[in-house]
């Protein structure tokens, strides 16, 4: 009597289960990394980028004092202007720039949240394999994987009920503003 | 006397850029890093305008407006969310809790500041 590659099966499901954790576990200390060093340079951007400010703001108050005392001549005042305005059109490009890390860091945490997700549904693959048997009958076979691949695509609609994505943008242009 | 202003967000990044942007235009800040550290610190002292992000740990930006509008120090103080968020159906919920306004991310500092004096004077 033939009997059904029960064990091939099984061992199928450990290895797609096991070898899938795997990789998933490598995109997540990644993707993890990533934030990480993300954290990083943003924190030492931002901090040359107050020390920049605040000499800037020093020099422009120095000249200022020379301007007041009559040392500069009209056209280099008017100069001066030109800068300073130059000056702060840059530093509000920076400060809208740099707001980039709030939103990449949502969507990496969406993406290690989607992965520990999808890490539990193939956990599903190896934990329900036990109540398999060469013995078992076709049908019994056929509605142990049909049950399998239930709880998969529940498992898997769950995951991404859970996972409601809050960042749309696709640049760094300021924001839409509405006044209630 | 300058004014005061709350800002909250669980972003150290966005925080110190919000904060840089307003002490540039003459404001005080006052920095907290989830709505329950934003409610604590909103009851120290009554700041003269909230401004909240809305998905952080512990709580979130809606149930900090909701929580704010049920004290009597709150009710008219203005709330502005500052979001990724931009959909009509999470602009409607904040409109619900009391906010005053929404404000996507990322901001122009030019801009947010047009905002807050419109909103609170200079």
């Amino acid at each position: 009597m033939k009997t059904l590659p029960i064990d091939e099966l099984r061992e199928l499901l450990a290895a797609v289960s096991t070898h899938g954790d795997w990789h998933l576990l490598e995109i997540e200390t990644d993707l993890q990394q990533t934030t990480f060093l993300l954290n990083e340079a943003i924190e030492k951007l931002s901090h040359s980028f107050m020390n920049v400010y605040a000499q800037l703001t020093e020099q422009q108050t120095a000249l200022q004092l020379l301007a007041d005392a009559g040392k500069l001549q009209p056209e280099e005042m008017q100069q001066l202007q030109i800068f300073q305005d130059n000056i702060g059109q840059e530093v509000n490009k920076v400060v809208t720039g740099m707001q980039f890390q709030d939103m990449t860091n949502q969507l990496i945490q969406r993406t290690i949240n989607r992965v520990n997700g999808l890490k539990a549904l193939l956990q599903e693959l190896s934990s329900h394999q036990l109540p398999m048997t060469a013995e078992d009958e076709h049908d019994e076979i056929r509605n142990f994987i049909m049950q399998l691949n239930q709880n998969f695509g529940q498992g898997s609609q769950h995951l991404t009920g859970n996972l409601r994505k809050s960042v749309n943008q696709q640049d760094l242009a300021s924001g839409d503003i509405d006044l209630f | 006397m300058a004014k005061t202003i709350l800002t909250v967000d669980d972003s150290g990044s966005l925080r110190q850029m919000v904060t840089f942007s307003l002490k540039a235009a003459g404001y005080d800040v006052v920095q907290a890093v989830d709505g329950q550290d934003g409610l604590n610190k909103a009851k120290e002292k009554t700041v003269d305008l909230v401004l909240t992000d809305q998905n952080m740990p512990i709580m979130d930006g809606l149930t900090l407006i909701a929580n704010l509008r049920s004290l009597a120090s709150y009710q008219k103080i203005p709330i502005l969310m500052l979001t990724t968020e931009s959909s009509d159906e999470m602009k409607a919920k904040g409109k619900a809790a009391g906010a005053n306004g929404w404000l996507v991310k990322p901001f122009d500092p030019k801009r947010l500041i047009e905002v807050v004096q419109k909103v609170i004077g200079a």
